[in-house]
């Protein structure tokens, strides 16, 4: 590995060298560390990923029952989602609505505990524990039969609502408010986004707060000139990473509909559409292309929250 | 640059091993020497079945077996992986609904040329031997047998003073019976089993129809649909049956039905999940037979193959599997660990000598199957394969769209047919 | 900075006032988490009090205080499964550390590459690295088990293992090069001044100062192993290979008879390592963390 700063030209040549001037020695000089440092990746995206999810693409424009081998039929599988299946419509929709709500929310609470939690405050690892102990539950079955003796129409939250003279549906089994409860357990589980929160805020170097405070600043306009805009590139990797969860969302829904999406279809998650087919009814290449759309909508929703980045993430270097 | 090269050449050589996976092509490393088994269940049904399994390789001492489960949601999809990359386990445990498809795509092996040799059914029950039987050909060999049975809470009926349901009981005994349980308001009569499709087969037939034809077309109609449809919106509006947000509770999982979660008295189950149901409750259960549509109507039961050993179509080792599954459901001392868990054995000298072993609560289950009377009726052909998508999905949405009043039962009938036929009518 | 320049008092006397303020709201603050901790927990204390209760119980009462407390659940719990759960813990335990050192080192050197050097295509592969986040697990699953199959891996941990040091997490490649972007350019530029060369850089300036982002890619990792459960039940074969939380899943068979008890039961103890896992780290999180280098 060379010893010198990167972009750098070669230098003249030491004696008993002679200067190879091919264009791809010249490329490896130039780029051989950055491409060195990435070569396991590469290796890994190659052999692990693109490999696998070409064979898929390929997979989309076949029928592949996973017992046979795959028979091509064109854009058979495309054709038919776009005109003739009302459930990926309805896929579609409940997923959208899941991420409209559940991503928010989860991140406005993430950064209010992560802000209440960074003022060292006493019993703080206690704290940062507790809020964090929901997502570590992770895909357990033992969280669907909690969410049920919470939300069942003789569950904890209607006693509580009683006290306050509410009657409160069964909301887990009732298709208009099934999905909120899905929400609900998106949020509950903000650990993750919080600890980042965290890691971000700890990253702020101090000293600018109290210049700041010593210059009279209010806390309102600490949070709004130094916090805020520091903190952008941890939002807006949080904000990213929450949605494509969002939109990759799989198990609470699996978990607390036995993956059946019901009641009615209202929580059927696109991924769990996407399972049912593949695993369930063996349409391995329906499910492929299913997957694919999935792939394309998030890329585009993604690509266009790095287009807006550039309006307001601050990066310090 | 040597990098470079190896990245495409990995890729190509990813590309054509995973389709010659998917083409079934065996890889060299496969298992030869020992028999692997797959079957999905929990602890109680592992303990017994690693139990045979000790019992097989005393017997045996050349043959090993490994053996591996999974619950049902997650043993499909394994099962699936393996299949697909040509890697299944030679002894496979088979289900009704998937027995049709993984016999079309010769997933498992027939056994035709094993009866009789390695694998004895001699005294069989004929009607178990036909349910493992896919176009004429063996595929499955019962590992018990079940029927359709209600689980009833004898507790619960005696606090309404209503008798216990029997065999004889038809809906509107229960209908009548609605009275008595709203007085006492702990709990509904019956779950809406509206979209419970072993509960319209069994109405179906009843009535001298069935679900499916022989060729794998629908066998009733829209009519069918819209009278069942309202028989329980019937019971639905007068109290008899429980709410739809409290059907909507029941996602499949025993802990989830009506009757361990205490909003009815009687739940739709089949005859093997009794003990299962009780160690649930505190209160005593019991099970019968699915209502009568009028006094003295029959044939809506059947016994059918709780479940199945099949080989693997890509197994090497056909013969000592078949071995292997002739011990399992013919050996006496191995079906006294078995005992009735995964069903009343199919064969009929197993039955006489294990019944005196069985727990009380197997005995009922026992005696159950045997003496369906008038109400047993002929085992339907093998469902076709796209059955599965209308039981678990079809039937259940539209039972709760119209239980929640999105839609009218007059509407949902011609709906639910149309719909059927498009799912039978899918390939692919 | 300017603070260095103002007179003793004044600090002292704003900080104070600070504290004084501090103090309110503080006690606020306390109130509001110790609300948000018992609605965030109360699932996690009904789960421990259906763990000590008697099967046939579980569900039939709402209330959080067992009616008889028994350790049944833990005991039958422990040994469901032909293979003890002291053997499944080590199972994840082990999993779950190599996984932590593959993620730690492979994505710390993908994220370094992305964030600091120059090279060419270095925006097209970004955007790559990005879209494989994108991707759901049932794209690609199938191809990948067929890959593995072929060499052999199946029913080991090497399918589980090997990715991670492959960078196959694009979720820490992400985070790391946010985090990296954050640190100034000053500081390498610097080095390289003094001649120390690229790995040194990456190793001796990049890696200690990202301490927080490494801690919290080690506790993430840690717990998305010790979570996943779909990997491992497409990967291993024999129970005595399992992890924890696989194993869990062999407690619960929907169409048949459960132990919901067990299930509870080992769902706690196997929350336990984890807790703890997190609660040892979050300290570097705290004490550990070294300045963005500004202050020298």
């Amino acid at each position: 590995m060379t010893v010198r700063p990167l972009g750098v030209e070669a230098d003249a040549p030491t004696a008993g060298r002679t200067v190879t001037t091919s264009g791809w020695s010249r490329f490896w000089r130039k780029n051989g560390t950055g491409y060195a440092f990435l070569s396991p990746w590469l290796l890994g995206f190659f052999g692990l990923t693109i490999g696998p999810a070409l064979i898929s693409l390929y997979l989309s424009f076949t029928d592949f029952n996973l017992l046979q081998a795959p028979t091509l039929v064109g854009d058979a599988n495309y054709v038919r989602i776009f005109t003739a299946d009302p459930k990926f419509l309805q896929a579609l929709r409940v997923t959208f609505f899941f991420v409209v709500f559940s991503v928010p929310a989860k991140l406005v609470f993430a950064l209010l505990v992560a802000l209440l939690l960074n003022r060292g405050l006493r019993g703080l690892p206690i704290y940062r524990a507790i809020f964090y102990l929901p997502s570590l539950l992770g895909a357990s079955v033992a969280i669907a039969v909690l969410w049920r003796q919470l939300f069942a129409g003789d569950g904890l939250i209607n006693k509580l609502l009683a006290l306050i003279g509410i009657t409160g549906p069964s909301w887990i089994s009732n298709p208009r408010y099934a999905l909120w409860t899905l929400v609900l357990l998106s949020v509950w589980q903000f650990g993750s986004p919080m600890i980042i929160f965290l890691a971000g805020l700890r990253q702020i170097p101090q000293d600018m707060y109290e210049a700041a405070s010593i210059d009279g600043a209010s806390r309102w306009r600490m949070f709004r000139s130094i916090t805020l805009p520091l903190l952008t590139p941890v939002i807006f990797f949080n904000a990213v990473i929450q949605t494509i969860d969002a939109f990759k969302s799989f198990t609470p829904a699996f978990i607390i509909s036995s993956g059946t999406g019901n009641p009615i279809n209202s929580t059927l998650f696109y991924t769990l559409y996407l399972y049912q087919e593949a695993f369930g009814y063996f349409r391995m290449g329906y499910a492929s292309a299913l997957a694919w759309i999935l792939l394309i909508i998030i890329a585009a929703f993604t690509g266009l929250s790095f287009l807006s980045s550039r309006f307001w993430v601050h990066y310090d270097s | 640059m040597s990098l470079r090269f190896d990245r495409r050449q990995f890729l190509l050589g990813s590309t054509a091993l995973a389709a010659a996976g998917a083409v079934g092509l065996k890889p060299a490393f496969a298992d030869d020497t020992n028999l692997r088994q797959i079957f999905w269940g929990s602890k109680a049904r592992a303990d017994r079945t690693t139990g045979v399994n000790d019992l097989f390789t005393k017997a045996n001492p050349s043959d090993k077996i490994a053996t591996e489960f999974y619950a049902w949601n997650d043993y499909w999809p394994k099962l699936a992986t393996m299949t697909g990359g040509g890697n299944a386990p030679d002894i496979i445990q088979m289900d009704y609904r998937y027995i049709v498809e993984y016999a079309n795509r010769q997933a498992i092996a027939p056994l035709d040329a094993f009866v009789g040799k390695e694998l004895d059914l001699h005294d069989f029950d004929q009607d178990q031997v036909d349910g493992g039987k896919v176009g004429g050909k063996l595929y499955g060999v019962s590992l018990g047998a079940n029927s359709v049975a209600l689980i009833v809470n004898t507790a619960a009926f005696k606090e309404a003073g209503v008798p216990v349901p029997d065999n004889n009981t038809t809906f509107d005994d229960l209908i009548a019976a609605g009275a008595a349980f709203n007085k006492v308001g702990k709990m509904k009569v019956i779950q809406d089993a509206s979209g419970v499709e072993p509960a319209l087969e069994n109405w179906l037939r009843q009535r001298g129809k069935a679900l499916y034809t022989a060729d794998g077309k629908l066998a009733f109609d829209a009519g069918d649909m819209t009278e069942w449809l309202n028989l329980w919106k019937k019971m639905r509006d007068a109290g008899i049956c429980v709410s739809p947000d409290d059907q909507a509770l029941d996602t499949g999982p025993l802990d989830q039905t009506m009757v361990v979660l205490g909003k009815a008295a009687i739940t739709f189950a089949n005859s093997n999940q009794l003990v299962a149901f009780q160690a649930l409750m505190k209160d005593p259960v019991t099970i019968t037979a699915f209502p009568r549509t009028a006094k003295g109507s029959k044939g809506g039961h059947y016994r059918k193959p709780s479940m199945f050993w099949s080989i693997a179509g890509q197994s090497k080792l056909g013969s000592d599997s078949a071995k292997y599954l002739s011990y399992f459901v013919n050996n006496i001392d191995a079906n006294k660990v078995l005992g009735v868990e995964r069903g009343i054995p199919a064969s009929a000298s197993v039955r006489t000598a294990i019944a005196p072993g069985l727990s009380a609560q197997d005995q009922v289950a026992l005696n159950f199957v045997s003496n369906l009377g008038d109400l047993l009726g002929p085992i339907p052909p093998p469902p076709p394969s796209n059955a599965g998508e209308i039981d678990i999905d079809l039937m259940l949405k539209k039972s709760q769209e119209v239980a929640f009043g999105q839609q009218s039962p007059e509407d949902a009938g011609p709906d639910f047919i149309k719909q059927a036929n498009d799912i039978l009518a899918r390939k692919g | 900075m300017t603070a260095e320049a103002l007179p003793l008092r004044s600090r002292d006397e704003l900080r104070a006032a600070r504290r004084a303020r501090h103090r309110r709201v503080s006690f606020i603050a306390h109130v509001i988490l110790v609300i948000a901790s018992i609605a965030m927990l109360y699932p996690l204390l009904w789960m421990l009090s259906a763990s000590f209760r008697p099967q046939n119980e579980i569900f039939s009462t709402g209330s959080l205080i067992p009616s008889s407390v028994t350790l049944d659940s833990y005991v039958r719990g422990w040994n469901e499964l032909q293979v003890s759960f002291a053997r499944f813990f080590s199972n994840s335990l082990v999993l779950s550390l190599t996984c932590v050192l593959g993620n730690l080192v492979a994505c710390s050197i993908t994220a370094f590459a992305f964030a600091r050097l120059k090279f060419a295509g270095k925006s097209f592969w970004f955007a790559l690295m990005l879209g494989t986040l994108m991707l759901p697990y049932q794209v690609t699953l199938i191809p990948q088990y067929v890959l593995f199959l072929h060499l052999g891996w199946v029913n080991t941990y090497l399918p589980l293992v090997v990715p991670k040091f492959l960078a196959v997490d694009s979720f820490f490649i992400f985070l790391m090069v946010q985090f990296f972007r954050g640190i100034p350019r000053e500081l390498d530029e610097a080095a390289y001044m003094d001649g120390c060369s690229t790995f040194t850089i990456y190793w001796r300036i990049m890696l200690p100062l990202s301490l927080p982002v490494l801690t919290t890619a080690a506790i993430f990792t840690f717990i998305f192993t010790w979570d996943d459960f779909f990997g491992p039940l497409i990967y291993l074969n024999q129970m005595q290979n399992y992890t924890v939380t696989l194993a869990l899943r062999s407690f619960v068979d929907s169409s048949a008879e459960s132990d919901w008890g067990g299930l509870f039961a080992m769902s706690i103890l196997s929350l336990v390592p984890i807790f703890l896992i997190f609660l040892f780290f979050q300290r570097f999180l705290i004490e550990g963390i070294a300045t963005t280098g500004m202050k020298r």
